[in-house]
C-alpha cells in the first residue's frame, strides 16, 4: 500500500474519527480503515460503507442484467464505474490517512485506550491466595497482580492505576478480553497451541511455569521425584491421576495410590488434600500454583514445601487481543524487561542509584540513561510510552526475583525449577531440572 | 479491466470491514499472510545466503543450512511440500525488514537477533528463537585461555569496530576488572588479524565465529570459548498485526522442538502417527488415540474458509520433512558447535553434567 505524506490539516479531524469508534480493531491499517467504517463514526466512513455495500449489490444486480438487456447493462457499469471511481478516492483516503497515523503513532488502539483512561483494566484471578486473591478489605494481591501493576507503572506512570477486573471465573474470561472489558488477562492461563490458535488471544512471555507437581512436609526427607518411590501419593481421580501413573510408569517408579473424586482450585482443595494434611499420604500432587496456594493459607504453612520437578507443562502467560501487536509488545517487554533487571542485578533498591550511574551498557540500555556523557542507543521505542518505562516497572514492583520471592517464593523454593534463571548453576539440581526463564535483548 | 478492478476494490472492502466485525466472525478476513502463501503455493523465506551453517548458497542451488530448514518445515506444514520455497536473498541485512513490512518475503529466517527495539520500534514480530547464541571468544588451540577469566594478561583482542560486539567486550572486561587491548577493523578485517596471530582472542557472536572457523583449511588450529557474554536468541520474524500466521509458524518451532522431546523423529513418525504411544503424541500428529477422535489442538480446517487453514496433521509433514529439532541442529550445525550444555539443548536433557550457568532451555509450549 503506497504510504502517502499526511496532510496536517487531516490529522486531527481523522483522528478525532479514530478515537470516537473506539476501537477495539487495532492500528492495522485495514483494520483501522474497517473500524473507521463500522466503529459508529457518523460521517464519512459510515456512509461509504454503505454505499460500498449498495454499489456491491448493484454491481450484482447490474451483472444479472446484463444477460437480458445489454445497453442498458453497459449504462448502469459506466454510472457505477463513476461512483466506483469516487469510492476508491474514498477509500484511499481513509488508508492514507490511518496509515499516516499510524506511523504518527496515534491511531486508536489498547496503548492509546490505556494512556487515555488513564486506568489499566487487567483481568485477574481473585480466588487463588499468591496469585490472584481479593481480601477482606477489597485489595488484590498476588503474583499475577504485581504484573499489573508493573505494566500500568510502566505505561501510565502509577502501579495503582489498574482496575482488577474479576476473571475468576474461567470459560469467560477470554471474552472478557475479546470483549474489550480487559486490557491484559493475567490470570493463571496456560499458553496451549489451541488457544494461541482459537481464542483470539495472543500471549506474552511466560511468568510462571507450573504444571503437576507434589508437596511434601519438609521433615519428610523427599527431596526429588525418585525419593517417591514406595510412597503414598493423594490424587485426585481424573486427569492428573493418568498423567501420574503415565509418568511414574516411564520412570519405572513404584507407588501408592490414595485418590478421591472432586475438584481442585477454584475456591479451595480438593477433598483428598484433607487426608494429605492430615497425614494420611507422603505426598500431594496437583498443579503446583494450586498446590502453592492453598499450603500458603494454612497456619502449618511452613511445615510443607513443593518438590523442583514437574509432569505436565502449563506455562503461565499474560494474554491480550491478537492483532494488536503494538499492545503485545508493551506487555511483552515488561515481562522481559522484570527478568533483564533480575539478570543484571538491578533490584527496586539500587535502581535509583544505577539508573544516576550505570555500571555498564546493559544496564543503561535496559534502563534508558546515557553512559559516559554518551547517548544509549538504540533504545526501545514504544510509541507513547517513554524509553524509561522499565525504571518505573522495576521502582514499583522490583525485578523478577523480587516479585517471586515476596509472593511464591515462601512455597516452592525457586532454585532449580523452571523459574528460575536460565544460567544459574544447576549443579546438584535433581535430572532434568533447572531455570529457563531468559529475555531476550534489551537493546 | 474495469469490472476486475471493481471486484478488486469490493474485495479489498470485504477484508477490511470482514477485520473489525466482531462478534461470530473470529478469523474472517484475517490472516492475510497464510491466505497469500495458501494461494501462491509458494512460500518467500528471507535468508542469508553467505553465512556457513546457517544460509550459505554455494552455485546455481537452493541456499543451505540451519535458517534453510525452517523454512522448509513451514512450506511442508503449510503446504505439504518442502520445497515449495522461493528464498530471497537478504544476505544485506540492512533491507531485511523492509522487505518483510513490504510483503517481499513471507517470513524473515536470517540469524536474526530478537531486540527490543526491532520487535517494538518495526513492523516485526518473532516467534520463539530457533537458536540462542551470543557473544564469545576464538582462541588459537594452544592458548591457555578457558574463559575471559583467564585473560589475567592484557591481551589484545580483536573486534568489529562501531558495533555492540565492542560495547559488550568494553562491559564485559569492566565487570571482570581485567584491562585488554582492542584491535578494531570490519568483520574481515578482524577475523585475519587473528588469524594471522596479530591477536591473541576474537569475539563476535559464537555462531559467526564457528561459521567463519569451519570454513579454513586449518580450522583445527583454533577452538571457541563455550563462554557467552551476550545474549543473541536468534528467531523468525513475520509481519506485526498477523497474529494468524505468526502461530502457524511459532507453533512450527514448538512442533520441532515437541517432537525431540517426544522421541518422534522422521524415521519413525510413521510408525508414531499410525500407533500414538500416549495422548501428548496423538495431538502433536493431529491423530486418534484410543478410539478416541482426533484430539483438537486447534490446528484445523473448519467453518467457511478451511481451505486457508492448516490441517492438524501438519507437524506430521513437517518432521517427514526436516526431522525434530535435534535432527535438524546436528545435520546443520552439530560437528561445528556440540549441543550438549549449550542453551539449545533441551530444557529437561540430564544427559550429561553441565558446567555452572550452562545447560539447555529449549522448551516447547504444550500442543493441545
Amino acid at each position: 500500500m503506497a504510504r502517502l505524506r499526511f496532510r496536517a490539516a487531516e490529522h486531527s479531524a481523522v483522528a478525532a474519527v479514530f478515537r470516537r469508534a473506539g476501537l477495539l480493531c487495532l492500528p492495522a491499517v485495514l483494520a483501522c480503515a474497517a473500524a473507521a467504517c463500522s466503529g459508529g463514526d457518523p460521517e464519512r466512513p459510515r456512509g461509504l460503507e454503505e454505499r460500498l455495500d449498495r454499489i456491491e449489490q448493484l454491481l450484482a444486480g447490474a451483472g444479472a442484467d446484463l444477460e437480458q438487456e445489454a445497453d442498458a447493462g453497459k449504462d448502469r457499469i459506466a454510472e457505477l464505474e463513476a461512483e466506483l471511481d469516487r469510492a476508491e478516492r474514498q477509500i484511499q483516503q481513509v488508508l492514507d490517512a490511518s496509515s499516516a497515523l499510524l506511523e504518527l503513532g496515534v491511531v486508536d488502539s489498547t496503548l492509546r485506550t490505556v494512556i487515555n483512561r488513564g486506568r489499566l483494566l487487567c483481568g485477574v484471578k481473585q480466588t487463588q491466595p499468591l496469585f490472584g486473591k481479593r481480601e477482606a478489605d477489597g485489595s488484590v494481591a498476588g503474583f499475577d497482580i504485581e504484573f499489573c501493576k508493573a505494566i500500568a507503572a510502566a505505561v501510565l506512570g502509577d502501579a495503582d492505576a489498574v482496575d482488577y477486573v474479576d476473571a475468576s471465573h474461567a470459560p469467560s474470561r477470554y471474552k472478557l478480553l475479546a470483549d474489550g472489558k480487559i486490557d491484559v488477562l493475567i490470570r493463571t492461563t496456560a499458553i496451549t497451541a489451541s488457544r494461541d490458535r482459537e481464542l483470539g488471544v495472543d500471549f506474552a512471555q511466560p511468568t510462571f511455569y507450573a504444571g503437576q507437581g507434589f508437596a511434601v512436609r519438609r521433615d519428610s526427607g523427599i527431596a526429588q521425584l525418585r525419593d517417591l518411590e514406595g510412597k503414598v501419593i493423594c490424587v485426585t481421580l481424573g486427569a492428573q491421576e493418568w498423567n501420574l501413573e503415565y509418568h511414574f510408569g516411564n520412570l519405572r517408579l513404584f507407588w501408592r495410590k490414595l485418590a478421591l473424586s472432586g475438584s481442585a482450585g477454584a475456591s479451595g482443595p480438593s477433598p483428598v488434600w484433607d487426608l494429605f494434611f492430615k497425614g494420611l499420604c507422603d505426598a500431594l500432587t496437583a498443579d503446583v500454583s494450586d498446590l502453592a496456594s492453598w499450603i500458603s493459607v494454612r497456619d502449618d504453612a511452613d511445615d510443607y514445601t513443593v518438590l523442583r520437578e514437574v509432569i505436565s507443562r502449563e506455562p503461565f502467560a499474560p494474554g491480550v487481543r491478537d492483532y494488536d501487536s503494538e499492545w503485545k509488545d508493551v506487555v511483552n517487554w515488561v515481562v522481559r524487561g522484570l527478568i533483564a533487571a533480575e539478570e543484571m542485578g538491578i533490584t527496586s533498591g539500587n535502581v535509583d542509584a544505577l539508573a544516576g550511574s550505570p555500571p555498564n551498557w546493559g544496564a543503561a540500555r535496559l534502563l534508558a540513561v546515557w553512559l559516559g556523557g554518551a547517548e544509549v542507543a538504540p533504545l526501545v521505542k514504544l510509541d507513547s510510552v517513554d524509553a524509561q518505562f522499565i525504571q518505573r516497572a522495576i521502582r514499583a514492583v522490583g525485578n523478577y526475583g523480587e516479585i517471586y520471592d515476596r509472593t511464591i517464593g515462601g512455597v516452592i523454593p525457586r532454585a532449580c525449577t523452571l523459574n528460575a534463571l536460565w544460567n544459574e548453576d544447576k549443579r546438584g539440581c535433581p535430572p532434568g531440572t533447572g531455570g529457563i526463564l531468559y529475555a531476550p535483548t534489551y537493546r | 479491466m474495469r469490472r476486475m478492478l471493481a471486484v478488486g476494490v469490493l474485495a479489498l472492502v470485504a477484508a477490511v470491514a470482514g477485520a473489525c466485525s466482531g462478534g461470530g466472525d473470529e478469523g474472517e478476513g484475517r490472516g492475510e499472510t497464510l491466505r497469500t502463501v495458501i494461494d501462491r503455493g509458494q512460500l518467500y523465506c528471507g535468508v542469508k545466503q553467505t553465512q556457513a551453517l546457517f544460509g550459505l548458497k554455494t552455485g546455481d542451488g537452493d541456499p543451505v543450512g540451519f535458517d534453510i530448514e525452517f523454512c522448509k518445515a513451514i512450506a511442508a506444514a503449510v503446504l505439504g511440500d518442502a520445497e515449495a520455497v522461493r528464498y530471497v536473498d537478504v544476505s544485506d541485512g540492512t533491507t531485511r525488514f523492509e522487505l518483510l513490512a513490504d510483503g517481499g518475503i513471507d517470513v524473515l529466517i536470517r540469524t536474526t537477533t530478537i531486540t527490543s527495539s526491532r520487535d517494538a520500534g518495526l513492523s516485526v514480530d518473532f516467534t520463539t528463537p530457533t537458536f540462542y547464541t551470543g557473544q564469545s571468544f576464538a582462541v588459537r588451540a594452544e592458548s591457555p585461555y578457558l574463559s575471559t577469566a583467564d585473560m589475567t594478561d592484557e591481551p589484545t583482542i580483536c573486534v568489529q569496530s562501531g558495533t555492540t560486539t565492542e560495547q559488550n567486550l568494553a562491559d564485559h572486561f569492566t565487570e571482570l576488572g581485567l584491562g585488554y587491548r582492542p584491535l578494531g577493523g570490519t568483520d574481515q578485517a578482524t577475523r585475519e588479524a587473528f588469524t594471522s596471530g596479530r591477536c591473541d582472542a576474537w569475539t563476535a557472536d559464537q555462531s559467526n565465529l564457528a561459521a567463519q572457523l569451519s570454513g579454513l583449511p586449518n580450522a583445527d588450529e583454533f577452538r571457541i570459548l563455550s563462554e557467552l557474554i551476550s545474549k543473541e536468541p536468534l528467531g523468525p520474524g513475520v509481519r506485526d498485526y498477523d497474529s494468524d500466521w505468526k502461530d502457524v509458524v511459532q507453533w512450527v518451532v514448538y512442533g520441532v522442538i515437541a517432537a525431540e522431546e517426544a522421541g518422534i523423529t522422521s524415521a519413525n513418525v510413521d510408525a508414531y502417527a499410525a500407533d500414538p504411544p500416549n495422548t501428548t503424541i496423538a495431538r502433536l500428529l493431529g491423530v486418534p488415540f484410543g478410539g478416541a477422535s482426533v484430539a483438537d489442538h486447534g490446528f484445523g480446517q473448519k467453518g467457511a474458509d478451511a481451505e486457508y487453514q492448516i490441517d492438524p496433521q501438519f507437524i506430521q509433514r513437517v518432521i517427514r520433512a526436516v526431522g525434530n529439532y535435534g535432527e535438524i541442529y546436528e545435520r546443520e550445525i552439530g560437528d561445528v558447535i556440540p549441543r550438549a550444555c549449550t542453551l539449545n539443548a533441551l530444557a529437561n536433557d540430564d544427559s550429561v553434567d553441565c558446567p555452572a550457568g550452562t545447560g539447555g532451555i529449549m522448551y516447547a509450549l504444550p500442543y493441545r
